[in-house]
């Protein structure tokens, strides 16, 4: 069975999708808030720790997001850190074709772990 | 081709992103390609925001100056905005920032650095301190400021295309 939510702010929508092996959560739109931490940390923390509970692979799915502010990147590095330091594995998908999010998201590999629980992929 | 483009805004947030838009638009007519064009719109929104957030603050006549310049083979975007005594603490942290950005001979060392550091933060602690090194590696741009006898700030980010 699948479970979907979808949380809206501003410009910017993250759709969750959870199964029984993972929770995907799918960027769209453009992260611009002064402040978008608010609205997106209590969103990554309660996935990470459902993932923790319930098994499953966290996925954070960038491919469609259009742009990002870099307050937008402070809340993401802080979970990625979250889940370096954990035990749930979790998985960053990016768009390789798009230069931004090459640049963005691929500097993000400094936190993916040697046994793959943590990865940075560009797709 | 060559040009430049002035705006003058309100010192709210919601400007932000018409101004990207317009800047994007304007780089675009200049000929500019498509990655060019996103970094440097990112160049001018990453700019943008920290005059509001660091600005003159309750004055919304304080307008946020911005301009962008095409020639040579160099873009200059400029933001300017007016500053008063609370800001002081802000103009010596983006001295330092520069001058610790321009240390590294690959911006990418610090922007990963910088990460590193905001990582570790807490969650509730809401600053980024990425914009500016986000402008030199992804923006690929120098950053320079000053502060002028009426209390304006200039701060510029220079690409060069080639």
């Amino acid at each position: 069975m699948v479970d979907k939510k979808t949380y809206e702010n501003n410009r910017l929508c993250i759709e969750i999708q959870a199964d029984d092996d993972a929770i995907c959560l799918k960027w769209r739109g453009r992260s611009i808030d002064r402040e978008p931490g608010k609205f997106i940390a209590p969103i990554l923390l309660d996935s990470l720790r459902e993932g923790g509970e319930g098994n499953k692979r966290v996925i954070l799915d960038f491919r469609e997001l259009d742009y990002m502010n870099s307050s937008t990147i402070t809340p993401i590095v802080k979970i990625l850190e979250r889940a370096k330091r954990g035990t749930v594995p979790l998985m960053l998908v990016y768009d390789r074709s798009q230069k931004w999010q090459d640049l963005s998201f691929s500097a993000l590999e400094i936190f993916s772990t040697e046994d793959h629980r943590v990865e940075i992929k560009g797709m | 081709m060559e040009g430049s483009m002035k705006l003058e805004i309100k010192p709210l947030w919601d400007e932000v992103e018409r101004v990207r838009e317009e800047s994007a638009s304007f780089l675009t007519s200049k000929g500019l390609e498509k990655d060019a064009v996103f970094s440097l719109s990112m160049v001018v929104g990453e700019l943008v925001e920290n005059s509001i957030k660091y600005g003159k603050q309750g004055d919304e006549k304080a307008l946020v100056g911005i301009s962008l310049d095409v020639s040579g083979g160099l873009v200059t975007v400029e933001v300017t905005n007016l500053v008063d005594d609370t800001a002081y603490a802000h103009l010596a942290r983006l001295d330092r920032t520069i001058q610790w950005i321009r240390g590294f001979q690959d911006p990418f060392e610090a922007y990963v650095e910088r990460m590193k550091e905001v990582a570790r933060r807490q969650m509730e602690d809401k600053e980024s301190g990425l914009g500016l090194v986000r402008i030199a590696y992804e923006g690929r741009a120098i950053l320079d400021f000053f502060l002028d006898e009426s209390e304006i700030l200039n701060v510029s980010a220079v690409l060069n295309l080639e």
